[in-house]
């Protein structure tokens, strides 16, 4: 990738103080320009917009008005449902730590580590599959006619076929089955970094496997139910494809109303003020979490939680909480959120199973709680994967609708995807913007830790922040105020814009994954190097960058997955006039449903898992 | 070959830390010259500047008469050994061998491969060159870390702690070992330690730091036997230190007052009446008195400075053997003794002997 080309001249010189001190400047300058001039300035511009005044019919002009908020504020429509969100997103957050806790808990904990690897890489996979395929796959399951319902009349449970959705619980299953995967490999991580020999010590100070699990367990994994928690409640306040696609109107989110405001009523200064609103929901929330607990932004970006084993080594963060009161009241929001909604749950049935079998030794009960254990994790799994399956099944029908049992196989709508005009200049359009973004997510991420790797900067950490920064920005928001920025420049509605917008969207993934490379390379070989005569270019290039080829191109690839499966950014700024893979799907989602999505959708669903598997395999496991 | 010339170097790390105070050396043409001291006494500081990882902040580092205080590692041509080796993990041992030359790019690829069998074969590893780094051991990485450096030709070879990390047998074979080697090609070396031992056995000169200054440069048989500072007998083996103040001088020698005892020294210095010194005793100068002389502590009749105790302890180090004396007035007194000699056991009373000669007479 194009890191080294900003670096020319710096490349760890301990020596030269004038280069070096023009070198470090030079270097940032690139990243800067991205995170400043065509993150920041969108953002704010948002904010500007947002007390600009609107004039029926798609217009507007500048101004100074606050009836946009007041709109907001005063419409017992938008606070309901602004409510709504918050609600629907502590449901979808509860929900996913009651569940995945068990499986984080088992695929922590289990010795078989082809196991162990598979699982996880059936969670990572469907991690990154766009959510309008997953919504997709909820409505097949979920519609009257569905999977559900058809196996439902089948069993003779329902008497007559009925639909599950749209609707509120149709859509916390939609929720929760999403946003999952997050929670678990969050959990995961941070379980997994509990030593062994701590479990070990608790056993053999003869606490049983509750005892253990509330007085051990429990508490050293508390900041990963913070960090998983707060991820998928802020990913879950964000999201716009779900609610859209398995709520009825009554479950529009404030995302949903944004776009609605964009995108149907043109009424950019009131979907802005709406964006600002959502923003300050998520500060909010941050601000509480920051505050309260060890939960940092950088960890809440999810990616160091996911891509390394625990994310250990925090990048640069807003500060973390130390002071006294803060410890204090900290503590109380914990212990009270999460002890009342973890330990109680678990702990009395780990407790309940733990006094129903002390009558028999202790290695029996073991094996029947590690029974049990495993039956929920197999139906946790299955939840996990049979939606993709039934995609899968879709595809591969003759039928134009998937019946229960299915009736034959058939490679028609894989023909028709791939003879479609339509589709393949949507897949080429995908693939293009996907490896657009990734190179300059790469560049971005990649400039950007390599100077705050080399050099000292005065506001580092605020630079680090930048960097973490666009991943936690929701992305209807990141959509909106890039389509402000992009309307004034005259880019709204090309592929460049989307590349621009997902480039900053997704370089916190390159930057966290080279940050950690860079951290890790062994400085001496550079040294080494140099001694030996390498100029620093010539020292990058043979020296640093094999060291951190694994670490670069994971982060690419990472890139390259998430805008290849972005819906709502792409949406936003195609203005009409761009199509993607996610785009088509869902429009044609609107009008009806050819098992053509579903070929579409595997075909999109295995790229996703091959390119998964390569970064995987790239960096030897970064799962582990 | 060419040597290496330090004036007036001074490191001031941003933050005010002054790690190295303005040190003076020449080192000659193939010389072999270690900077020992302990740790965080600018030793590594100053091999760094003279390899080009820091920028002295006054002063000039020369190599082969060239002013290259500003140059960049990469125009100095030094070859460096690391402390953990650095060897590069994503190159074969040859490629490793094979990169300054290749970097320097004067070279054909015949060259550079001749090259390279031609270093294998000087550090005795002539079959490793197709394994990588983590196939190696410690002791192997550490050769071939070696030839790496001497491939390109350097005009100096210098060594950061290069014998730190392995095992204690492997250790002084390689002192043999990197000493044979230096001799063989004649280069310029300026090894860094905080083993004494290492410095007293491998070196032309020794030079002591402390606290960013060279304390003592020398040969090592002269700094060790006349050491001239406190620090530098405290510091390289063992020494009984006698803190006092100077009471009377004649005829290059002194007598000096100290809290316990009266002891006379030689003076070659002409230190003045009424200085506070300190006198410095090896262990291995003791002479044993036979039981029949009178003990005491303190000058006898003849003038020698004399010791009488309780052994409190006694510890064998191989080819000699340690004891402790407690004298009367409490002052521990350490002696070493050739083994073999069954004199002492620990409970013994007895008298050690020293004559002012053997004494080294330092101000504190």
């Amino acid at each position: 990738m194009a890191t080294e080309t900003p670096t020319d001249d710096g490349a760890g010189e301990s020596g030269r103080a004038g280069l070096k001190a023009n070198a470090k400047w030079y270097v940032l300058s690139y990243p800067l320009f991205w995170l400043v001039a065509v993150f920041l300035i969108p953002l704010s511009m948002l904010v500007v917009f947002s007390f600009w005044v609107n004039i029926p019919g798609g217009q507007y002009e500048m101004g100074f008005t606050l009836e946009n908020y007041v709109r907001f504020l005063t419409s017992s429509l938008y606070l309901g449902q602004t409510w709504l969100t918050i609600e629907l997103s502590l449901v979808t957050a509860i929900l996913s730590l009651v569940l995945g806790y068990p499986i984080a808990y088992y695929l922590a904990r289990m010795n078989r580590p082809w196991l162990r690897s598979l699982l996880l890489l059936t969670i990572i996979s469907s991690l990154w599959v766009t959510y309008v395929i997953r919504a997709y796959a909820w409505q097949v399951i979920l519609a009257s006619g569905g999977f559900l319902s058809s196996f439902g009349v089948a069993v003779g449970i329902l008497s007559e076929p009925r639909s599950f959705y749209p609707g509120y619980w149709g859509l916390v299953v939609g929720m929760v089955y999403v946003f999952l995967p997050f929670m678990i490999l969050t959990l995961y991580s941070s379980i997994r970094n509990i030593d062994d020999e701590l479990l070990e010590a608790s056993r053999n100070l003869g606490a049983g496997p509750a005892r253990t699990f509330r007085k051990v367990t429990y508490p050293l994994s508390k900041n990963g139910i913070a960090s998983g928690t707060a991820l998928v409640f802020i990913l879950a306040l964000g999201s716009y494809v779900l609610p859209r696609l398995l709520g009825s109107s009554a479950e529009r989110t404030l995302p949903v109303l944004i776009e609605q405001q964009i995108m149907s009523e043109s009424n950019y200064p009131f979907g802005a003020a709406m964006s600002i609103g959502l923003i300050v929901v998520v500060l909010a929330f941050l601000w509480v979490m920051v505050r309260f607990t060890n939960v940092t932004t950088a960890s809440l970006s999810g990616s160091d939680e996911i891509a390394t084993d625990g994310g250990s080594e925090a990048t640069p963060a807003v500060g973390s909480s130390s002071s006294p009161i803060g410890m204090r009241i900290r503590s109380a929001v914990v212990d009270a959120a999460s002890v009342v909604g973890l330990t109680y749950v678990v702990a009395r049935i780990a407790g309940g199973v733990d006094s129903l079998v002390t009558t028999v030794d202790s290695s029996t009960r073991e094996s029947i709680i590690w029974v049990t254990f495993r039956a929920y994790v197999a139906a946790a799994m299955a939840f996990i994967a049979v939606p993709l399956a039934i995609i899968v099944a879709v595809s591969v029908t003759p039928e134009e609708f998937l019946t229960f049992p299915p009736g034959g196989v058939s490679g028609r709508w894989y023909v028709e995807f791939f003879t479609d005009t339509s589709w393949m200049g949507a897949l080429a359009n995908s693939l293009g913007i996907a490896l657009g973004a990734a190179i300059l997510s790469t560049t971005i991420g990649g400039g950007l830790a390599f100077a705050l790797d080399r050099f000292d900067y005065r506001f580092g950490t605020i630079y680090g922040t930048l960097g973490v920064l666009p991943i936690l920005v929701p992305p209807v928001i990141i959509g909106v105020a890039f389509l402000v920025f992009f309307l004034e420049v005259g880019l709204a509605g090309s592929r460049t814009a989307i590349v621009v917008a997902h480039g900053i969207f997704y370089a916190p993934f390159p930057f966290i994954l080279i940050s950690q490379g860079l951290r890790e390379i062994d400085r001496t070989y550079e040294e080494a190097a140099m001694n030996l005569g390498a100029s620093p270019v010539r020292t990058i290039r043979t020296i640093t960058y094999p060291l951190l080829r694994a670490n670069v191109i994971s982060g690419a690839l990472f890139a390259f997955i998430l805008s290849l499966n972005e819906y709502i950014i792409a949406w936003l700024l195609s203005l009409f006039l761009v199509e993607t893979i996610p785009i088509e799907i869902f429009n044609q989602l609107r009008y009806s449903y050819p098992p053509t999505i579903a070929a579409a959708s595997v075909v999109f669903i295995g790229l996703t898992v091959v390119v998964m598997t390569a970064i995987d395999r790239l960096s030897g496991g970064i799962w582990e | 070959m060419s040597g290496i010339s330090l004036e007036g170097v001074t490191k001031r790390y941003p933050g005010g830390v002054l790690a190295v105070k303005g040190v003076d050396i020449d080192i000659e043409s193939g010389e072999f010259v270690t900077l020992v001291g302990p740790s965080g006494c600018g030793k590594t500081t100053t091999l760094r500047m003279i390899a080009g990882f820091e920028t002295p902040t006054d002063g000039t580092v020369g190599i082969d008469g060239e002013n290259v205080t500003d140059a960049p590692p990469y125009e100095r041509d030094t070859g460096m050994v690391f402390q953990d080796f650095a060897l590069f993990p994503h190159m074969t041992i040859d490629q490793n061998v094979a990169y300054g030359m290749e970097a320097a790019g004067e070279y054909t690829d015949e060259e550079i491969d001749a090259r390279v069998a031609e270093m294998l074969e000087l550090v005795e590893l002539p079959d490793v060159g197709d394994r990588t780094p983590d196939q190696l051991s410690g002791g192997q990485q550490q050769r071939i870390a070696l030839a790496r450096a001497l491939a390109p030709k350097p005009k100096a070879l210098l060594l950061d702690e290069p014998l730190a990390s392995l095992d204690k047998k492997l250790r002084e074979q390689m002192q043999v070992e990197l000493r044979r080697i230096q001799q063989e090609i004649g280069i310029t070396t300026v090894f860094v330690t905080h083993n004494q031992e290492e410095a007293l056995t491998m070196s032309d000169r020794l030079a002591v730091m402390n606290d960013g200054r060279f304390e003592q440069i020398g040969p090592p048989e002269e700094v060790y036997d006349d050491p001239d500072s406190r620090f530098v007998a405290d510091f390289l083996g063992t020494a009984n230190i006698f803190d006092g103040t100077v009471a009377s001088v004649e005829d290059g020698y002194a007598t000096v007052d100290c809290p316990d005892v009266t002891l006379q020294s030689t003076n070659p210095a002409g230190v003045e009446a009424g200085t506070e010194v300190s006198v410095v005793v090896r262990p291995e100068r003791f002479r044993l008195r036979d039981a029949s002389t009178d003990g005491g502590v303190g000058l006898d009749a003849d003038g020698t400075n004399v010791f009488e105790g309780e052994v409190t302890f006694k510890r064998h180090l191989g080819s000699s053997v340690e004891f402790r004396l407690e004298t009367d007035g409490g002052r521990e007194i350490v002696v070493v003794r050739r083994s073999g000699l069954d004199e002492l056991e620990p409970g013994d009373r007895t008298t050690v002997a020293i004559d002012a000669e053997d004494c080294r007479l330092v101000e504190a």
